[in-house]
């Protein structure tokens, strides 16, 4: 089957510095993958998701070499905007990636969409399924500068899953959610991922990727330190390191259990039950 | 914490509802016949009609509280300046010492200040019964490119966005201990800590909204299609034609001297 | 005695959403370090604003380090009681990092020795050492918190109130944050820490506030403070990762925070 991405010796530099941000990687993440990728602050996670979504180079500048492909064709090959048929990025700051020029909360959910020049039942059905999914129904009809930042992580969240992107990249997506939010955008990513969208998410919580993500990459500096399974990656002395220590797994060693570390809730009750 | 931030008031109006061209040129042309009209009674006419038209559309009261601060002012300033020292003085119906009051001058700043509220009044009564969005709807729907109507749009949006960022920064620059209050010299040094962060900020936001856009499909080339139907009438048509053909005659006539 | 005293403080944006209602917040914290939790919307960023003036309440007093903010405006609060707001770029203006830390005590009008060696310090505390002459929209998000965060301590203030510290940094990040706020909490300060990263309250703070629907839940110790599990519910919270974990262990009362958590894996009955 053909990978969603397909990186081959892949490094990017960004304009006007003297390393490469990112690179060489190599990775195939295939249809339906759910990918966390965690590290240090400057390891490349945001740069990892501007070179598969293309932003790196085509809006940064900068140098990219090797190969990078999204659906089988080259990220160089083709503009950002056309991407966004079939892949969304949600950014860090939610406030940004509002387009500023909507005054309401489900208008702004339909700029892409309309952007896309669907059709407008299709958008208005579209809108509506992404505020029922992010639960914003209720302020539909509110000015987006009146929402709080969990309430604006929700709607650019929303905005996204209005283009019903076949892959979604999230940068830190949880970083203004209360722990009930987090728990509401984790439930609609288990729906996607059961609906067979590919996912590729930038997370600092580790016990959120270890009970998640079946599957871990792990950064430093760039270049990719670690592929597998959470109970595997999250055990590599190297990505603790870096990376860190999810809570469960920082416990049992705590009381001198493993290694191998238990990573997931579940399997520190079993571990330490013994 | 609901705040207003565009000065669009929500209403039901026939002016809420007429077509945002109508408005639009409804605006234009008062602004134009204030100032082509020549003899403070026209000008006075055209007032009295803007006026009349807020209290139709039911922002009277916040029109009146908006331009209170803004016009009396202005006002003074035009009349003392032009009774004072305008070069067509010559009746003096006041004298100050070594200056006079000239009925002339008076004359002249009055109907200045009298064309200056009109234009006020003409920008507010668009402002309050006009949703930008339907502006820049009705622009794209008569063939403005959609990157166009986005950057109009955004423009309508920059100020409430930078009153909410501004707000932010001055909280968290008195936080630090910078005086914001108090006499002009203190509230000048607080201007660089104020607005280098809004400008800035303002620059990062610029150049991440404009990756988001890209990822969110702007710009595609796709047949745009209205997303609603901004509803027009043959006498709404009718009637911009009309304003338009009065403003053109009464630039005709001011030019042939018959006004 | 008490860093932060609010009497029967009620506040409200417009008298259509109440955030205090009456009778009002009345609350006595110690100097220590205090996690402030709560859902979204619970009113914490509004009780940190009553603290320095940002916000004034419409019945009470507030008193911070012996000082009553009714009577000062927000920049005299500023050498009492040091802020890091949540978005650093609402208030980053400076060239180099030394100068955007140094703003504070400089406005405040400390003479220069005492302002470069309080800046040595906080810059010193938050890793920032090596990047002094940086330009600060030269380093990454992460990174500018901690501008703020030294800037919010270089005008060596009794009292810290840290608006979401945890948020965006990584592991290692968070670590320093750790160790920054018990260090504070242990020189005798008040810090206080807003945050949603319940795993870290029970790391790093003594002291804990819940906030629910603008109502004081709990104000007590730490290690008290989860025991009850309805009260964390309603206030939309979880267990730190320690707890849940020792309380699926049979725990009753569960541990809080690591040490706790190992002195009682120990021991346990089997």
């Amino acid at each position: 089957m053909t990978p969603v991405i397909a990186m081959a010796a892949a490094r990017y530099r960004y304009p006007e510095t003297d390393h490469d941000a990112l690179g060489p990687v190599d990775l195939a993440i295939g249809p339906g993958e759910w990918v966390g990728v965690v590290g240090p602050t400057n390891a490349g996670k945001s740069t990892l998701c501007y070179v598969i979504i293309g932003l790196a180079p085509q809006f940064f500048g900068g140098r990219l070499r090797g190969e990078v492909s999204v659906f089988g064709s080259p990220t160089a090959s083709q503009p950002v905007n056309e991407r966004s048929r079939r892949a969304g990025l949600l950014f860090q700051n939610p406030f940004t990636q509002l387009s500023g020029a909507r005054e309401r909360v489900d208008e702004e959910v339909a700029f892409g969409p309309e952007a896309h020049g669907l059709p407008q039942a299709e958008v208005e059905e579209r809108v509506a399924e992404a505020l029922r999914l992010t639960g914003l129904q209720d302020l539909r009809a509110r000015h987006p500068l009146d929402l709080s930042g969990g309430q604006l992580q929700r709607l650019a969240l929303a905005a996204l899953l209005a283009m019903r992107p076949e892959l979604l990249l999230l940068d830190e997506p949880t970083s203004q959610l209360d722990p009930a939010g987090s728990r509401a955008l984790f439930d609609v990513l288990r729906g996607l991922h059961a609906a067979g969208t590919t996912i590729v998410m930038v997370e600092h919580r580790l016990e959120a990727v270890a009970a998640m993500c079946p599957r871990v990459i792990a950064l430093g500096e760039g270049r990719l330190l670690a592929d597998g399974a959470p109970a595997e990656v999250f055990n590599r002395p190297e990505v603790q390191a870096s990376a860190g220590i999810p809570a469960f797994a920082r416990l049992a060693a705590l009381v001198g259990k493993g290694p191998p570390l238990p990573v997931t809730f579940e399997s520190a009750v079993e571990a330490l039950r013994g | 914490m609901a705040r207003g931030l565009s000065l669009y008031a929500e209403g039901s109006s026939p002016l809420h509802r007429a077509h945002p061209l109508t408005k639009a040129t409804l605006t234009l042309c008062a602004i134009g016949l204030a100032f082509i009209l020549p003899s403070w009674p026209l000008v006075l006419g055209v007032g009295v009609a803007l006026l009349s038209l807020l209290a139709a559309a039911g922002v009277l009261r916040r029109f009146l509280f908006v331009a209170a601060g803004l016009l009396v002012p202005i006002t003074l300033l035009l009349a003392l300046v032009q009774s004072l020292a305008n070069p067509h003085n010559q009746t003096v119906i006041l004298p100050l010492g070594p200056l006079a009051v000239h009925r002339e001058g008076l004359y002249i700043g009055l109907l200045a200040a009298l064309r200056i509220a009109d234009l006020v009044a003409a920008t507010f009564l668009f402002s309050f019964t006009t949703r930008p969005a339907d502006l820049a709807e009705a622009l794209m729907q008569r063939g403005l490119s959609p990157r166009f109507g986005y950057v109009i749009q955004s423009a309508l949006q920059i100020i409430p966005q930078s009153l909410e960022t501004a707000d932010r920064i001055r909280d968290a620059q008195r936080a630090r201990g910078l005086e914001t209050e108090g006499p002009l010299p203190r509230r000048a040094r607080a201007f660089i800590p104020l607005l280098l962060p809004l400008v800035l900020s303002a620059l990062v936001a610029t150049q991440e909204r404009a990756m988001a856009l890209e990822v969110r499909g702007f710009g595609l080339k796709v047949g745009r299609l209205a997303r609603y139907r901004i509803p027009d009438s043959l006498g709404q048509r009718v009637l911009r034609w009309g304003l338009a053909l009065a403003v053109v005659a009464a630039l005709a006539a001011r030019l042939r001297g018959w006004l | 005695m008490a860093e932060i005293v609010l009497r029967s403080v009620c506040f409200d944006y417009s008298s259509a959403v109440p955030v205090f209602r009456e009778p009002g917040i009345t609350l006595a914290l110690p100097q220590a370090a205090i996690a402030l939790i709560g859902e979204n919307g619970a009113g914490k960023t509004t009780l940190t604003k009553l603290l320095n003036g940002l916000l004034r309440p419409r019945t009470g007093s507030v008193v911070v380090a012996g000082t009553p903010v009714a009577e000062r405006s927000v920049a005299q609060m500023a050498p009492v009681i040091g802020y890091a707001f949540q978005n650093p770029d609402d208030q980053l203006f400076e060239r180099t990092v030394r100068d955007e830390v140094a703003f504070g005590p400089r406005v405040m009008g400390r003479p220069r020795e005492t302002v470069q060696a309080a800046v040595d310090r906080a810059l010193d505390l938050c890793g920032l050492a090596g990047q002094a002459s940086t330009h600060p929209h030269d380093l990454v998000l992460a990174e500018r918190k901690w501008v703020t965060i030294a800037s919010a301590l270089a005008a060596d203030p009794p009292v810290v109130v840290l608006d979401e510290p945890t948020l965006g940094q990584d592991w290692a990040g968070r670590e320093r944050l750790r160790a920054l706020v018990r260090a504070l909490g242990g020189q005798g300060r008040l810090v206080l820490v807003v945050t949603h990263d319940i795993d870290f309250v029970a790391q790093a703070c003594d002291w804990t506030v819940v906030l629910t629907r603008g109502l004081v839940r709990y104000s007590g110790r730490t290690a008290l403070a989860f025991a009850d599990e309805g009260r964390m519910e309603e206030a939309g919270l979880e267990l730190p990762a320690g707890t849940r974990l020792a309380r699926a262990l049979g725990a009753d009362p569960a541990p809080v925070g690591d040490e706790a958590f190992a002195a009682w894996y120990r021991v346990r009955p089997a």
